[in-house]
Order: structure tokens, then C-alpha cells, then sequence
């Protein structure tokens, strides 16, 4: 085994949004910082999810060629029960609750209500995702002000966020849209979100947290994540070494890091400093010798069971919409979800199609691990073309390195009480979607990790 | 007429514990209840000559030792015999047995598992560790997190410094109990199906969720609560069915001047310049009060006993959101003889405690997912336990009471509930245990089965859900029933609540009676 020294201060395994993100804040903070990446080339669709406008301004992504698209309307359903035509839905809450009135007068009245009371809850997820999470065993004087003070900005918010708080983040999102709504469509693609990257039904508790987790991030009235380019502008500014094409494991003695071992040649490159965006599991697992064994009990333990399929579609012509939604109610969801439970993938998928620059990607949920017969050919049963127009990938795991469900959130990720991007391994980080606030927000762990580092 | 300090509507447990301790405390006191009997849904009845069931609710271990200490109760009869085993027989012809004896159930679990027996006794702590841990919020009133008040704060920061005590392992566990589902909690544990199957079983008791469905793993925390003479997870028999818990309490209450009148339903709660000032009997009759008191579930007590215009629009709003969904149902046999299992075949000890058909998680998840789509499970559920083996006073000499608790029957089933359903339902329990103890079908002298809406014409639960609204994470604690109004007073001044629709709720256990009383003795009638 050669050593291959470099001098490099610090080490980021993973090229993904948040590993780019955590070697450029380290970078600017005057550390020589290697990043080390498996593909050989950057994935080239889009990045899901919110933004924060804090990473954007700190690493000057906007002259970097970042790209955030906001289509409107944000949502296309079909309509199959009234007749064919389509439920689209804008970024303009009125135009929303116009369209809606076709098909439910009562949920059209109640939409803005909605819209608000659901950016308020968001709004209290943003303002805990772009710091580290509150340790709440902490006797730390500033942490505890920094809860108190947590606690104060939620009951100033009003007596109704601090109910709807509590009642809201534990509930179904099935329940929580019947409080609200009683048109199937708009529950379907509203249930969706509540369900995302989650092996839950929508009669499961949890998902209107989920819902929540998702619209973090969006204006008032649109439930669906931004799409970005976040990563390909992330890769395109300097100041980082980028090496692609290796895959890294930790390489850590008597309980601390002391770099990366690389995978193909076997060299060794040295850093005091080592942070992985990787999976927590595929991070730690490999070093569990070195691990006390309650705490790898709690990394076997991480529930991150894969249950979306992404690819994309092949369409003559670029269709009008700029998302389609076929979730066309709440118990098409669920039952796609029975299937899952028992190991099988739906047989009657729910799929969505994102246009982003012009290419048209799937989102296709609930896939099992394993083997998929005629998943191909369900897919396009669904959305009506020939199969050979469809092209997927399954992933045996949590897109997310970890499901966002209660137990796996805030001080509980990526396992309970070593939610603040440490390890028990002396100068091993996590940065990646495994920790605090979890996927669906390129940079912000990248961004906490990197503060915490510093 | 007389003025009674307090008027208790409905006789449950709950109802009765209060009214035993406003009379402990010098109170005049009255119940009325709608039924010949108290009890609500813990009664014992004959329903078949010769043969006494505990109608609804079968087991006892919930009941709070300090109820029984304060009230006396075994001296007003209360005599609990102990549950001692648990057999659960497997599709395979095999099955999975937790025995009185520890180590014969370490021995048991071993056969199936040797990993599971080694990680059995540390669950076994952990969980004793936790239900110590959430005691003592179960026995205090819980604080309003959207008021400013003193005493609000006080016990935000008394709650919060309970949780900080408990230190990190135990705290974890909480919040892992208070949000994940039965199923993925076990899956940390154990790896023998069978082993998390009948475990998660205790999780799905009366809510209208499978083993996988998050929220399920509190209440399976909930059922090792049970305290039984100081040991924890006991289950047990009233003596007599569990009537004669209901009996007792009335026993103590009258012994401490309550007055107890059944066949008297009232109709609803006299208001006068929004304070309580009585109640309206069905016959016409006005009863007066200082204070009253009701025991029913939130459904009925704010929107039958009361008229709408006495309560804030949000309020009545936060009621009509409450969930019940009743998912349970009851099988009551007569039996000729004790039937034989496949698994364990003859009759021996393990009739003396119970069966629970719940052989796989798959078959557990998809009793469930019948229920989802509103059909009653094809194979439910069931947990099975034979009363007469224990107390042989509630069958004839050499005949047998069978009591199933069956899961899942909705309340609202497709095409809803007919006789004909009833039955059909009714088949389709005798069926599955005829699998699994072939011969059994012939044993059955005379059979009773009780859907959901049943129990609700019977009880009067709404969608006869058991715990009088579901045990979900956003039903509880200060959210029972509905936020700001979760401290046993209502929007009715002189008017409160004492049921297991308030916090903690749920099975026989007394708590949100004794609460109660105690909030209505502190503001003073």
C-alpha cells in the first residue's frame, strides 16, 4: 500500500450537493480540501428540493450557473372521474382555488386557508433545518437559550401553530387532508408528497410531517419541491480538488480518522479531517470494529428501505405540463403502499413526470427490493406509452440514506443523540442527507455539518 | 329538592372512581346510569343461562394500584386472579408460549431463537424502565403548551426536566416508542416473527391501525403499564368477571355516602348563565348539582349532553375532528368443553391463559388491510382467553366460557351492519380458531358476537371504540380531547369530564377518573 500524502486538510467523500457544499464551506474557511467521488461523471438530473437561500449567497451559486426552476402551474392531474380534462394547479393561490372550483366548490373555499396554515408549519421546519439540531439533553446555557428561544419564535407564531404543531406532525396525511378536503384528486397529489421517498401509506401516522418536510422551502400553496441544478454548479466553482471515479472508506485506528483508503488501488491519502455525504451505514458499517457496540446497534438500526424508482421518459414531443401527478386519490396510494408492505412492487404504481430542461424524469413509488417483472410495463400501463419509452432504476435503499420519519428526524438523525454531524470516530464527520434535516434540501446538511465542523 | 354537590353521568369505571373520591372527600354525591347495571363496558353478564361473561372488557391489570389502595378495594371484593401464560399457535402447527415461569419462557424462546431469548430480558428492562418513565405522566394533569399561565409553565418545565431525567438511552427509547410503529420497534429486537407478531398484537388493541402503522408502538407501552400487586405486564381475571371491578368501586363509593342509581338516563346537562346547574332526566326530571360531571366520551358528553350555543364554535369543531373508529369486536362462547389446539393438543395449562391467533406479522397487517377497505378481517386477530379455567363460577360445573377479542371489525363497514353480517362475522372468528383447533365448531353450545355498533348501542361508545376515542399520538396528553381543554374542566363552568376520552384513557384503568376528581375538589364545588 502506497501513501500518497497530498497535505490535504481535510477529505469529503461523496460529490453529491451536501459533500460539495461542506468542501466549499471548509475551502473558503482555508482548508485544502479533497473531495472524492465514485461516478465518473456528475449525474445529470435534477436536483429535488429546496434550496436555502443561505448556501446560494455564502458560495456565490448564483454566478455559478445555478438554475432554480419554479414551474407554474406546479402540478398537472388528470381527471378521470369528471370527464377527462386536467386539475392544474398555479403558483398563484387564487388561480388554485379557480381551478379546484371545478371540481369541489367547498375545497376551492378552503384552499387558501390551507395554503397558509401549511406555510406557517414550514415555515417553523425552515427555521430548524438551517442550524443544527436542538440538543435537548444539553446543559449547555447557549443551547438551552438558543431552545428557549426556539420555543418563544413558535408561541409567537400564535396558540393555533403551537396546536397545529402538535396534532399536525404526528398525524396521517390522509387524516389531516380530510380535515381540510374532500375532492379525491386534489388529496391524491396534495397524499403523494406526504409520502415521498417514505415506505408508509398515507393512512399512516408521520406523512403529514413528511408533507410538511417537503413544502419547506416553497411559497404558499405549492406542494411540490424546487428542481435545481445545484450539484452541476456546485461542481463547476473552484476551489476544491475533485477526483472522480474512486470509491473511498474511512480509514480510521484506534478511534480516529486518519483518512481515506481508496478503494480501486488501495492507496491511502491522509487528512486530520475526514466528512462522508455518503450513506451513514455504508460510512460507518465498514469501521464497526472501531465502533462502541451501541452505537453500531443504533447504525444497523437506521431504517432507510428503498422504495422509488427514478428514470426517465421518452416522449415525442415535450408535453405542456411541467409535472404530472398520477396519484389520482388517497386509497390509490394506499393500496400501492399494501403492496409494498408484503414485498411486492405496486401494481398500480404512483408516478410522476418532472420536465426539467426538457428531459422528463420519473419519480415511480412503491418499488420492493429486489427483482421487477413488469414494472416497466405497469409504469407505462399508467401513463399510457409503450414501455420501451420508459427507462427506470430502482433503489434497494433510501434515496435519502435514512426515512424521514418522526423517530429519525431532528436529534434522532442519523441515530439518536449523534445528530450534530460527529462520530464516536475522532475527526470523522457526516454531512450528507443521512444526518439533520435529512434529503430533499441539497446543502443544508452540507451547510450545518461544515459550521459544526468549524 | 335536593341539591347534591356533584351528579356523575354514566356508571363506567371512570364515573365511578370519581364519584368515590368526591364522596371520600365529604361530598354529596349521585350517579346516574342509563343501564340496570354499572359498569359501562366493564360488566359481567349472563348472557346465556348458567353461563357469565365479561360482556366488553375481559382482563384487568391497567387499574391504578392507588385506586385500589385508596378505595379499598379488596375489601369491597375486588379479587384479581393471575393470566399466567400466553400461546400463540403457528400456521406451521407450531407455536410460540410465554409461561409464568421466566425461564421456561427464556427455554421456549430459545427453540426458536437463541439471539431473541438473549435480547428477551434486556427488552424486557427497557420497557419496564419506560413504563416507569411515562407513570408518572399518566398520573399528572397535563399542561397547556399554548398558555402562559404559571402553572402551565411550571408543569412544561416540570415535564421537561422528568424527560431530561431520564437520560439519553431512556429518552431515545421514548421518543422511538412514541412515534414508530410496533412492528419496525420490534424489528430493533427481535428476528422471530411469530415472537414480534404477538408482541405488536398488544400495539393494535383498539386503534384502527396494523402492526406496521406508526403510532402503534405507544400503544404497546400502554398495555405494560399493567401493575399488577407491583408486577409489571401482569394481566388478570376479576373474580367474577370484570363486573366485579365495576362492583367493587360502586361498593366503595356507596360506602363513602354516594348515591347510585341505575335505569336513569339522562338526557342532558342543565345550563343556566353558562355555568351547570344539573341535569334532565329522559322522563322529564330536572336533578340539581353543583358540579357536574360526565363520564361519557367527548362525542356524547359536549355534543348530546349539551347544546351547541353553549360552546365555542372551535371547540365543538376540535370534538367532531376527535376519532373513535371502533375497530374491535367480541365473540362470546358457551362451551360443552375446552377445545384442543393442533399446537398443543389435549386441554392443560395452557388454557389457563390466553391464545392469541396472531401467528405472523403478514397475518396481523392483513387483517388490517381488510379493515382499511371497509370489510371486517377474513382471518382477524383474535385474543383468546377461557374465564371458567380460572374462576369456575362463571360456567356450569363442566361447561366452559370462551371470550374473543376480535380485531379488525370497522364500525363503518361497506354496506354497513346487518344481522346477517353479524353472523358472517361471527363465522368467519369460529372459523379461524376451528383452524387452528379443528373439533372446536362442535363444542359451541351458544354463542354471542359484538360488532362495534353494538357496543356502541350497548355502551353508548361512539363507534364503540374501547378507549372512548383512539389512542393516537395526536389524541393524547394535553390534545385529549381537544387542545386547552385537556384538564378535566370544560367550556361549561361546573361542568366537567372524568372518561377515558380524557388524558391518559384507555382500558381499565381509572386514571382519568381519579384526575378528575381531584381537579374538581381543587377548584372547589
Amino acid at each position: 500500500m502506497s501513501r500518497n500524502g497530498g497535505g490535504f486538510d481535510a477529505i469529503v467523500i461523496g460529490a453529491g450537493a451536501n459533500g460539495l457544499v461542506t468542501a466549499h464551506y471548509l475551502a473558503r474557511a482555508g482548508k485544502r480540501v479533497l473531495v472524492v467521488e465514485q461516478r465518473h461523471s456528475a449525474d445529470p438530473s435534477a436536483d429535488i428540493g429546496w434550496v436555502p437561500d443561505a448556501v446560494i449567497r455564502d458560495l456565490g451559486l448564483a454566478g455559478a450557473g445555478l438554475r432554480i426552476e419554479e414551474p407554474d402551474p406546479w402540478i398537472t392531474a388528470p381527471l378521470e372521474a369528471s370527464g377527462g380534462g386536467t386539475l392544474e394547479l398555479s403558483r398563484d393561490i387564487g388561480r388554485s382555488a379557480e381551478a379546484i372550483r371545478r371540481i369541489s366548490p367547498a375545497d376551492a373555499g378552503k384552499w387558501p386557508e390551507f395554503c397558509q396554515r401549511m406555510r406557517t408549519l414550514a415555515g417553523v421546519l425552515e427555521r430548524l433545518y438551517l442550524a443544527s439540531p436542538p440538543d435537548i439533553e444539553s446543559h449547555d446555557v447557549r443551547e438551552l437559550a438558543r431552545i428557549a428561544g426556539l420555543g418563544l419564535y413558535v408561541r409567537r407564531l400564535g396558540k393555533q401553530t403551537v396546536i397545529d404543531l402538535a396534532r399536525v406532525l404526528p398525524m396521517s396525511i390522509a387524516e389531516l387532508l380530510d380535515d381540510w378536503f374532500e375532492s379525491d384528486v386534489l388529496k391524491g397529489l396534495l397524499g403523494a408528497l406526504g409520502v415521498w421517498h417514505l415506505k408508509q401509506g398515507p393512512r399512516s401516522g408521520g406523512t403529514a410531517f413528511n408533507f410538511l418536510h417537503h413544502h419547506a422551502g416553497s411559497p404558499a400553496g405549492v406542494f411540490r419541491p424546487a428542481r435545481s441544478n445545484i450539484t452541476q454548479a456546485l461542481s463547476g466553482i473552484s476551489g476544491v480538488e475533485l477526483r472522480r471515479g474512486e470509491r473511498a472508506a474511512v480509514l480510521a485506528k484506534n478511534g480516529r480518522a486518519s483518512g481515506v483508503v481508496l478503494e480501486k488501488s488501495g492507496d491511502a491519502i491522509l487528512a486530520p479531517l475526514v466528512v462522508s455525504s455518503a450513506d451513514p451505514r455504508a460510512t460507518l458499517q465498514p469501521i464497526a470494529f472501531e465502533l462502541d457496540p451501541e452505537f453500531a446497534r443504533a447504525v444497523d438500526n437506521i431504517k432507510a428501505r428503498g422504495v422509488v424508482a427514478r428514470g426517465t421518459l421518452a416522449l415525442e414531443s415535450v408535453p405542456a405540463y411541467a409535472t404530472l401527478c398520477i396519484a389520482p386519490s388517497l386509497e390509490y396510494l394506499e393500496r400501492a403502499y399494501d403492496d409494498a408492505k408484503y414485498g411486492q412492487d405496486s401494481a398500480a404504481p404512483y408516478v410522476e413526470v418532472q420536465r426539467t430542461d426538457g428531459q422528463l424524469e420519473l419519480h415511480v413509488q412503491y418499488v420492493a427490493p429486489g427483482t421487477h417483472g413488469d414494472l416497466l410495463q405497469r409504469v407505462a400501463g399508467v401513463l399510457n406509452v409503450q414501455p420501451n419509452q420508459v427507462q427506470l432504476q430502482a433503489a434497494e435503499q433510501s434515496l435519502y440514506h435514512g426515512e424521514l420519519t418522526l423517530d429519525q428526524i431532528l436529534f434522532m438523525r442519523p441515530v439518536p443523540g449523534w445528530s450534530r454531524y460527529r462520530t464516536p470516530i475522532e475527526g470523522l464527520y457526516l454531512c450528507g442527507s443521512g444526518t439533520h434535516p435529512g434529503g430533499g434540501i441539497p446543502g443544508a446538511a452540507g451547510r450545518n455539518a461544515a459550521r459544526a465542523i468549524l | 329538592m335536593k341539591r347534591y354537590d356533584a351528579i356523575v353521568i354514566g356508571g363506567g369505571h371512570n364515573g365511578l372512581v370519581t364519584a368515590a373520591y368526591l364522596a371520600r372527600a365529604k361530598k354529596s354525591v349521585l350517579v346516574l346510569e342509563r343501564r340496570p347495571r354499572v359498569g359501562g363496558a366493564a360488566v359481567t353478564e349472563e348472557i346465556f343461562p348458567g353461563f357469565k361473561f365479561s360482556m366488553f372488557s375481559y382482563v384487568v391489570s391497567l387499574l391504578r394500584p392507588e385506586i385500589i389502595r385508596d378505595l379499598d378495594l379488596p375489601r369491597h371484593g375486588l379479587h384479581i386472579l393471575p393470566l399466567e401464560s400466553t400461546v400463540t399457535p403457528m400456521e406451521n402447527g407450531d407455536y410460540l408460549a410465554a409461561w409464568g415461569d421466566h425461564d421456561e419462557t427464556r427455554r421456549e424462546l430459545y427453540r426458536h431463537s437463541p439471539r431473541d431469548a438473549e435480547a428477551y430480558d434486556e427488552y424486557g428492562r427497557l420497557m419496564h424502565f419506560m413504563a416507569q418513565a411515562v407513570k408518572p405522566i399518566l398520573g399528572m394533569v397535563p399542561p397547556d403548551p399554548t398558555s402562559f399561565a404559571p402553572g402551565d409553565l411550571a408543569g412544561l418545565l416540570k415535564l421537561g426536566r422528568h424527560f431530561r431525567g431520564l437520560g439519553s438511552e431512556r429518552l431515545h427509547a421514548l421518543v422511538k416508542l412514541m412515534t414508530m410503529s410496533s412492528a419496525d420497534f420490534l424489528d430493533e429486537w427481535f428476528e422471530t416473527d411469530v415472537l414480534k407478531a404477538t408482541k405488536s398484537a398488544s400495539g393494535i388493541i383498539g386503534t384502527f391501525l396494523g402492526p406496521r402503522s406508526p403510532g402503534t408502538a405507544y400503544v404497546l407501552l400502554h398495555h405494560y403499564m399493567g401493575e399488577l400487586d407491583g408486577v409489571f405486564r401482569a394481566w388478570g381475571f376479576a373474580k367474577g368477571g370484570t363486573g366485579a371491578v365495576s362492583e367493587a368501586i360502586a361498593a366503595a363509593a356507596r360506602g363513602f355516602g354516594a348515591e347510585i342509581r341505575c335505569d336513569a338516563s339522562v338526557a342532558r346537562v342543565l345550563v343556566k348563565n353558562g355555568r351547570a346547574q344539573g341535569v334532565v332526566m329522559e322522563n322529564g326530571d330536572e336533578l340539581r348539582a353543583d358540579t357536574v360531571v360526565s363520564s361519557l366520551d367527548p362525542r356524547r358528553t359536549f355534543l348530546q349532553l349539551l347544546e351547541s350555543d353553549h360552546l365555542p364554535s372551535e371547540f365543538v369543531a376540535d370534538i367532531k375532528r376527535f376519532k373513535f373508529r371502533g375497530s374491535s369486536g367480541k365473540v362470546n362462547l358457551a362451551l360443552d368443553a375446552l377445545p384442543s389446539f393442533t399446537c398443543m393438543p389435549g386441554v392443560g395449562r395452557q388454557h389457563r391463559g390466553a391464545f392469541s391467533i396472531s401467528p405472523s406479522l403478514d397475518y396481523v397487517e392483513r387483517a388490517y388491510d381488510d379493515a382499511k377497505y371497509g370489510e371486517f378481517s377474513r382471518r382477524p386477530y383474535m385474543d383468546i382467553v377461557f374465564p371458567s379455567m380460572i374462576d369456575p363460577g362463571m360456567a356450569p360445573p363442566g361447561k366452559h366460557v370462551m371470550s374473543i377479542f376480535v380485531q379488525y371489525a370497522p364500525y363503518t363497514l361497506n354496506g354497513g351492519w346487518t344481522d346477517a353480517k353479524r353472523e358472517a362475522f361471527g363465522d368467519a372468528v369460529v372459523n379461524t380458531v376451528e383452524s387452528f383447533a379443528p373439533g372446536f365448531k362442535s363444542l359451541i353450545l351458544h354463542r354471542q358476537v359484538i360488532t362495534p355498533l353494538d357496543i356502541e348501542r350497548i355502551t353508548g361508545l361512539s363507534e364503540g371504540n374501547i378507549f372512548a376515542g383512539e389512542l393516537a399520538l395526536h389524541q393524547l396528553f394535553f390534545l385529549r380531547p381537544a387542545p386547552g381543554w385537556a384538564k378535566f374542566a370544560t367550556p361549561v363552568r361546573g361542568f366537567y369530564q372524568c372518561g377515558s376520552g380524557t388524558h391518559p384513557g384507555g382500558g381499565i384503568m381509572g386514571a382519568s377518573g381519579r384526575l378528575a376528581a381531584m381537579r374538581i375538589l381543587k377548584d372547589g364545588t
